[in-house]
């Protein structure tokens, strides 16, 4: 048995969004992948989501959005990782997003975004390299 | 140590980070745990064990709410498997436990085993210390669930649930050796569903006819689901919790098992630190090498690497 750092990856799904197919298909991608990775459920509000990131201690936040709302909800997600202490998180955002909404997303400190269609193999190699950077 | 004094002034963060410290073996997060120790030993450690989709998760999460509502406070651990197939893991208890996550105070962390034997991870009883030094009092920790071999969760917990279902079986799944020779207390859930009355009753008077203890487990119907039959959980929890206090057959079998534990997690990770040291060796690979060429047979081949890691004088 290893003792070893593992990477370990919050799926989350804010807001009233009830399509969860995407999400899944990403979180056992990630897993055969080898990384651990908790499910928040359908339907989580954004203090709940950073709780479970607080408990958990994951390295990852990933929000999949199809509501169309991505841009209020990462807002408010960095708000509140920065009030809990966990601002050095690194968020990645999925789902229905506008290509024209892709440099707002990065602005607000949105690592990578990937929307419906990315090859997973894309998503995984995007959170393997910063796992060797960090 | 900071992250300690943390810890024991209730920052939730401290004690997550804390717990994945012990989860890579660190040997800062051992430290921590030594000096977490002394301030452990009163919560009440309760095991939850069962086969997958029992109701295992949804069971955690009303004891969570009631203990929670008479003033407990809760600390929760699920423990999913890791795959066989790598490091990976899709950790999905929480999902069940949405209500105890939203009491103020409940902490809930996932857990993967990581490859660990007996239904929990090498790190699970660790977490119960830093839940503990956390200020939770009761502590319920949910085993992986793969069904008879979850024998290290009794050894880290005071109290043991096992949970099934009408389809449990029948007299020859209770004969093997395994489920019921780990539980303190059965739960039969699922009571809506047709039979679920007279397989409690079948696995009630089979366990009245196997009592080898002073404590005789009880089998309690529950529907967890509407949440019926939790305060007969609840009650029947805290008589087992004063009888392992108070008996000495209770409170013997707790020293026994905390020696088993050890030995459990010295062999893992004796395991791990002898195959380090031989693997590289050029013999290694040579006695897989004539194992794959079916020169040596697969005993032979074990008593080979047995010898490289243990060479007699």
């Amino acid at each position: 048995m290893e003792n070893k750092k593992n990477m370990k990856v919050l799926i989350a799904k804010p807001g009233l969004d009830g399509h969860d197919r995407g999400a899944k298909v990403v979180a056992q991608a990630l897993k055969e992948a080898g990384m651990e990775v908790v499910y928040s459920g359908l339907h989580r509000t954004i203090d709940q989501i950073v709780n479970i990131a607080v408990q958990e201690d994951v390295n990852v936040i990933g929000l999949s959005i199809m509501t169309g709302a991505h841009i209020p909800i990462t807002q408010k997600l960095f708000q509140k990782i920065k009030e809990k202490g966990i601002g050095d998180k690194i968020v990645f955002v999925g789902g229905v997003i506008p290509s024209r909404d892709v440099p707002k997303l990065k602005e607000l400190g949105v690592v990578g975004v990937f929307p419906g269609g990315t090859p997973l193999a894309e998503t995984i190699q995007f959170l393997q390299s910063i796992s060797k950077k960090g | 140590m900071e992250l300690v004094d943390k810890v024991l002034r209730g920052d939730e963060g401290s004690a997550a980070r804390l717990i994945s410290m012990i989860e890579e073996g660190r040997d800062e997060g051992y430290e921590a745990i030594s000096l977490l120790f002394p301030y452990t030993g009163k919560a009440h450690v309760i095991g939850v064990t069962g086969a997958p989709g029992a109701g295992k998760s949804t069971i955690v999460d009303k004891l969570a709410i009631s203990f929670g509502r008479q003033g407990g406070k809760v600390g929760i651990i699920a423990v999913d498997p890791t795959s066989a197939k790598g490091s990976g893991a899709f950790l999905g208890d929480r999902l069940r436990m949405r209500n105890a996550e939203k009491l103020e105070g409940v902490f809930i962390r996932s857990m993967a085993h990581r490859g660990f034997p007996g239904g929990i991870a090498k790190a699970t009883l660790g977490a119960a210390y830093v839940l503990e030094g956390l200020g939770k009092d009761v502590i319920l920790i949910e085993s992986v669930g793969s069904g008879q071999t979850e024998i290290q969760i009794s050894m880290i917990c005071d109290s043991v649930v096992t949970v099934l279902t009408p389809d449990y079986g029948d007299e020859i799944q209770l004969m093997k050796a395994g489920l019921l020779e780990i539980g303190d207390i059965v739960v039969m859930n699922k009571t809506d569903r047709p039979g679920a009355v007279e397989a409690a009753k079948d696995i009630e008077f089979y366990l009245m006819s196997h009592k080898k203890q002073h404590w005789q487990i009880p089998v309690l119907t529950v529907e967890a689901i509407q949440g019926k039959g939790v305060e007969d959980l609840i009650a029947a929890l805290k008589l087992h919790r004063t009888y392992t206090v108070e008996n000495s057959q209770g409170s013997s079998k707790k020293k026994e098992n905390i020696k088993r534990l050890v030995l459990a997690i010295f062999k893992e990770e004796f395991w791990g630190e002898t195959l380090k040291k031989i693997q590289d060796k050029a013999m290694f690979d040579d006695i897989f090498q004539q194992l794959q060429n079916s020169t040596i047979d697969p005993y032979k081949a074990v008593r080979m690497v047995m010898d490289l890691a243990l060479p007699t004088e």
